[in-house]
């Protein structure tokens, strides 16, 4: 365990705590609850000390007293969504405080002549969508735990997901925050505004900065009209590399810009169907593609999945699937959003990378994970939102394997996958963040330079590092 | 072989909601898709051409946007559609819908078998099935859950029965329903449909079967809802806890008994 910098809580300070949110809102004793808040989803995370005290607070007044408390006391605090994470970003290092925020669960307005919805970071994610529904609108953000995760934790991870490649990811919809700073300060970023060059961009430096320069505790998100139609194609190649090749050329010879593009290797593909028991016959299949299209005019649909699917055919698809009603589009997609909870029942030996490369290197970087499997004796399914050029590459030892041959291994494996895709210009994590996993790791993507500017507005932020300690930076 | 699969455009279940005030489902802007357990019906009636040559109609009753679902069953496969569309249809409860479904068989060509699904989402009354084959003359089995043998003369399937199942060998031409173990519904595929876009489907109307307005819609629906309510939960939980393994045995033998009470035996697996 990491020697901790900070002072541990006494039972004075959880008075304190309990005298700011309710008695009712603080456990400080029940071990198991609290050893429960000390992982997420991320695979093949170590353990880590649980924290002292789980705190749900229900406003922003409360956090920023919280706060103010522990910078006096110099008590690390950590925010936690729903614990849906992949890279232990709201794991605590250091134990301290932390602060649950499943009390901040309200729409608190949709503003359909801005097209505009102002809600508070603790309410799932989906849940925002089925309300925005039958008005005939929609946050475009789509990330793959969209039925757990909470917004707050889209934003501090600047989530993305199955439909960025047309939509974008997170940041694009924020345009206002209320933060709490990490010195107790209650500071409101934009508003309801699509322009505003008004100073330095801190609404957007917020999103995507992993819980570590302060707390959201309101979010003013931009909304879309709801496509009427979407489509999805589930496209079977016989050839790895005719798949990976059809990506980029998809988005560059098609002329359609689809709303999903994802890419699944037949291992990860024939892995979450086992799950599922789902019996799609893929012969002699290699990958699979999930194309969707949407928008409001059902003709122009039918057009676009046509073409796509005619282009994908030239390219080698021997069969395409097609779902165009909710029944065989969650059929399809099920599939797709099962693959990490189906590998992470083969074998403790887990590491989820989530790199982003050119799209057009795509086919490249499928190949060298494929080949770099072989070699070390390990099964590497590769899949993910390649339409973007965001893949994640499950790391998976046979179950039988030694723990200290995994161990000995792993930083090898790892060394080659993230030097590959710095060559191919492409970057460390996508969207899951770089949290407590990555860290040692992000000098291959970032300078010296750009880690010590960071590492400045940081302090700038958060002068006693009290706010998410020992995340994103190395030591 | 000759099969007919009569179905059903739905409401997606997951979207549907109530208004609250009238107590009704809001319909407007509901996704619709077809009836669930019908896709197996289809998936049944796939196999058998598969295996006994022949060709296969689906067939529904309902709105001209019904035609939906008719491609969804061409693009799956299905060779030929006939949607039964006509505005004194409307308002019909099972005892018409079976009528007309009935009639609209007989007018596309007697089949030799009739494959339902059990019952459909919406309705929830799994009556139209065994009405159709009441007005067809066939004979019936309900709720399948697979079929053992089918030959051009006779089908052998196995049944769910409330305690069990039973096989039976029905001579054809027959009608079945089927529950959702009978198969695994196959997904559309690309070509499948592109020949559903262009294939013709075959619209019927009351011009065509010409049956007397008393026995169709609302006139000739001898169901009548009186009201509809949300039942009240009647059931009360009783939460036993232990808060070690002492107190675990005597809370796991109150289980036990409260089981035994009302005659569910559980497995020596389970018990273990």
């Amino acid at each position: 365990m990491t020697k901790s910098p900070y002072n541990h809580l006494n039972s004075e300070m959880i008075a304190k705590l309990e005298a700011i949110v309710g008695p009712e809102n603080v456990e400080s004793t029940d071990t198991a609850r609290l050893e429960a808040l000390a992982k997420d989803e991320t695979p093949g995370l170590p353990p880590h000390p649980p924290p002292e005290a789980a705190v749900r607070p229900a406003t922003a007044a409360e956090i920023a007293e919280i706060m103010k408390l522990a910078n006096k006391w110099r008590v690390p605090v950590t925010p936690r969504g729903a614990g849906s994470g992949l890279s232990g970003g709201a794991v605590p290092l250091y134990g301290g405080i932390l602060i649950l925020m499943d009390r901040f669960d309200k729409i608190l307005e949709i503003d359909e002549k801005n097209m505009m919805a102002t809600v508070e970071p603790g309410i799932i994610s989906n849940d925002i969508n089925e309300r925005l529904a039958p008005l005939g609108l929609f946050h475009a953000g789509y990330p793959m735990s969209l039925e757990t995760c909470q917004i707050g934790g889209n934003i501090a991870e600047n989530a993305g997901g199955g439909k960025a490649i047309k939509y974008g990811v997170t940041s694009r919809y924020v345009l206002g925050l209320e933060v709490v700073t990490p010195t107790g300060d209650i500071i409101e970023l934009g508003g309801k505004i699509l322009k505003d060059v008004t100073g330095y961009n801190l609404l957007q430096l917020m999103v995507g900065s992993e819980g570590t320069l302060g707390i959201v505790t309101k979010i003013i998100l931009r909304l879309v009209p709801l496509p009427k139609h979407q489509v999805d194609l589930l496209c079977l190649f016989d050839s790895l590399d005719a798949a990976s090749e059809a990506v980029p050329a998809i988005m560059t010879e098609c002329g359609i810009t689809p709303s999903s593009l994802e890419f699944m290797d037949i291992l990860s593909f024939k892995t979450a169907c086992g799950h599922l028991r789902e019996n799609i016959p893929v012969g002699n299949a290699e990958a699979a593609l999930i194309v969707s299209v949407d928008g409001h005019d059902k003709k122009r649909v039918q057009e676009d999945y046509l073409a796509v699917g005619e282009f994908c055919e030239k390219r080698g698809a021997f069969e395409i699937f097609v779902a165009d009603n909710p029944a065989t589009s969650e059929r399809i997609w099920k599939i797709r959003r099962t693959i990490p909870e189906a590998f992470a029942i083969m074998s403790d030996l887990q590491r989820g990378e989530d790199v982003v490369v050119p799209p057009a290197s795509i086919p490249a970087a499928t190949r060298y994970f494929a080949d770099l499997a072989e070699r070390h004796g390990v099964i590497i399914p590769c899949y993910g939102h390649a339409g973007d050029g965001n893949l994640h590459v499950r790391i998976t030892a046979p179950a039988e394997w030694p723990r200290e041959r995994w161990n000995k291994e792993l930083p090898d494996i790892l060394d080659q996958i993230h030097s590959f895709v710095a060559k191919l210009g492409g970057t460390l994590t996508g969207e899951h963040g770089v949290g407590l996993k990555h860290k040692q790791r992000i000098s291959i993507f970032l300078s010296k330079e750009e880690i010590a500017i960071s590492k400045a507005i940081k302090n700038a932020f958060d002068p006693n590092n009290i706010l998410n300690p020992g995340k994103i930076f190395p030591e | 072989m000759r099969i007919a699969i009569p179905i059903k455009q739905v409401p997606d279940t997951k979207s549907v909601r109530l208004d609250e005030s009238t107590g009704t489902l809001v319909r407007d802007g509901i996704e619709s898709i077809v009836n669930p357990l019908d896709l197996y019906a289809i998936e049944l009636a796939l196999q058998a051409r598969e295996r006994l040559d022949g060709e296969t109609t689906a067939i529904s009753m309902g709105p001209p946007k019904a035609e939906e679902a008719l491609r969804e069953a061409l693009a799956m496969g299905i060779d030929h559609a006939v949607l039964a569309t006509d505005r004194t249809f409307a308002g019909s409860d099972t005892w018409a819908t079976a009528k007309v479904l009935a009639e609209t068989i007989r007018y596309h060509g007697a089949p030799d078998l009739v494959i339902c699904g059990e019952r459909a989402t919406d309705g929830d009354t799994g009556q139209v099935g065994p009405a159709l084959a009441a007005f067809l003359g066939l004979p019936v089995a309900a709720y399948v859950n697979s079929v053992k043998k089918i030959s051009r003369n006779s089908i052998t399937v196995s049944k769910l029965l409330e305690d069990g199942e039973e096989t039976v060998e029905l001579p054809l031409p027959a009608l079945i329903t089927v529950v959702k173990e009978v198969a695994v519904p196959r997904l559309p595929t690309l070509s499948g449909k592109r020949r559903a876009i262009s294939a013709d489907i075959l619209i019927v109307s009351n011009d065509n079967l010409r049956l007397p307005d008393s026995e169709l819609g609302l006139k000739g629906s001898p169901t009548r809802v009186a009201k509809t309510f949300t039942p009240k939960a009647t059931r009360e939980c009783v939460n036993r806890t232990a808060a070690t393994a002492e107190e675990a045995i005597p809370a796991a033998r109150d289980l036990m008994a409260f089981l035994n009470d009302r005659g569910i035996r559980l497995s020596s697996e389970a018990s273990q």
